[in-house]
C-alpha cells in the first residue's frame, strides 16, 4: 500500500497517499506486512499525534486480529466487537508500548487482542461449538464457485478447532494467524518456547489430519 | 497437510469486506469521538440542528439558573 511504503521510507505522506489510505479502507483492503522497523517508525509518529500513521497501523492489524480472534470465539459477530475493542485499546495505549528487540509489536498488538478475548469468556462463558453460526459467502467475491470453496474450508477449519483444547486452540491461532513465531508465542501465553513448539507440532499434525477428514470425506488428498 | 496449505485455510478467516466495513466505522467514530473537543461537539450541534441546540442550551441555563432558589426553599421548608 502506498502510505504504508511512504512511512516505511520515513517520508510523510502526501495527500494522495492518505487519500488512497482512506479509500482502501473504505473497501476493506489489507495493507502489505510492513517490517518490524517501519512498524517501530509507525508507533512513534502515532504517539507524536500523526493521524495517517495511526491509520496505517490499524490498517496493518485489523485483519490479523480478526483472523486470529475468529477462531477463538463463537461468532463472527463476537469476532467484530473483540476485533474493534482490541483494536481501541491499541490504539489509545500506544504511549505503554516499550519498543525492545525482543518485544515485537505485533506480539503486543495480539497480546491484547488475546486479553480482549479472555475477558469476553470471562464474562459470558460462550459455549464453543463447531455449529455456533454457518459461515457467510463473501458478498464481493467475485467467483460464486471460488466462493462456496472459501466457506467450505472456512467451516471446516472452524469445526476443526472448536474441537481442540482452548490452550492449544490460542496457540494454533496465535501462530496461523497472527503469524507469530515460538518465542513471541510462549511469551503471550505464559509457557515455554520448547513446550510451544512441542505443542505446535501435534496440534498442527492433528488440525490437518481433521481438515483432510472435513474437506475430503471420500479419502482424497488436497 | 503442509504448514502452507494450513496457512492458506486460516486465510478464509479473513473479515468479509462488511464485517471490516463495520470495525472500521465503529473505530474511527469512536477515535474521532475521542479526539473532538467539546467546544467543537457543540459548535457542530450548532451547526447541524442550530433550533435544537438553541432549545437545549435555554433549558440548560434556566435549569442552571431555577437550582439555588428552588434547593434554598427546599432546604428551608424541610
Amino acid at each position: 500500500m502506498i502510505v504504508a511504503v511512504a512511512v516505511a521510507a520515513r517520508v510523510p505522506a502526501p495527500p494522495l497517499a492518505a487519500l488512497f489510505a482512506a479509500l482502501s479502507s473504505r473497501l476493506g483492503g489489507a495493507a502489505d506486512p510492513l517490517p518490524d522497523d517501519a512498524i517501530a517508525s509507525l508507533v512513534a509518529q502515532a504517539r507524536a499525534g500523526d493521524g495517517g500513521a495511526r491509520q496505517a497501523l490499524y490498517e496493518q492489524f485489523v485483519d490479523r486480529v480478526f483472523r486470529t480472534v475468529r477462531g477463538l470465539l463463537r461468532s463472527d459477530a463476537d469476532a467484530e466487537d473483540v476485533t474493534q475493542d482490541a483494536m481501541l485499546t491499541v490504539l489509545t495505549s500506544l504511549h505503554t508500548y516499550r519498543h525492545r528487540p525482543d518485544a515485537r509489536f505485533a506480539a503486543w498488538v495480539t497480546a491484547i487482542a488475546l486479553n480482549t478475548v479472555r475477558r469476553r469468556f470471562r464474562r459470558r462463558r460462550p459455549e464453543l461449538t463447531a455449529t455456533g453460526d454457518l459461515p457467510d459467502v463473501p458478498a464481493d467475491a467475485t467467483d460464486p464457485v471460488e466462493a462456496l470453496d472459501r466457506a467450505r474450508q472456512r467451516r471446516a477449519l472452524l469445526i476443526a478447532l472448536a474441537e481442540l483444547p482452548q490452550r492449544d486452540r490460542e496457540i494454533v491461532s496465535l501462530r496461523y494467524g497472527a503469524d507469530l513465531n515460538a518465542s513471541d508465542i510462549a511469551a503471550a501465553v505464559g509457557i515455554g518456547a520448547a513446550n510451544v513448539r512441542k505443542i505446535l507440532e501435534r496440534t498442527r499434525a492433528r488440525l490437518g489430519d481433521r481438515l483432510d477428514a472435513l474437506l475430503h470425506p471420500d479419502g482424497g488428498t488436497a | 497437510m503442509t504448514d502452507e496449505q494450513i496457512d492458506e485455510t486460516w486465510a478464509t478467516l479473513e473479515p468479509t469486506f462488511d464485517q471490516r466495513r463495520r470495525i472500521d466505522a465503529r473505530v474511527f467514530s469512536w477515535l474521532e469521538a475521542r479526539d473532538t473537543t467539546l467546544v467543537a461537539e457543540w459548535l457542530g450541534l450548532f451547526r447541524l440542528h442550530p433550533l435544537p441546540a438553541l432549545g437545549l442550551v435555554s433549558v440548560s441555563a434556566c435549569a442552571v439558573a431555577a437550582t439555588p432558589p428552588v434547593l434554598w426553599v427546599v432546604l428551608a421548608l424541610v
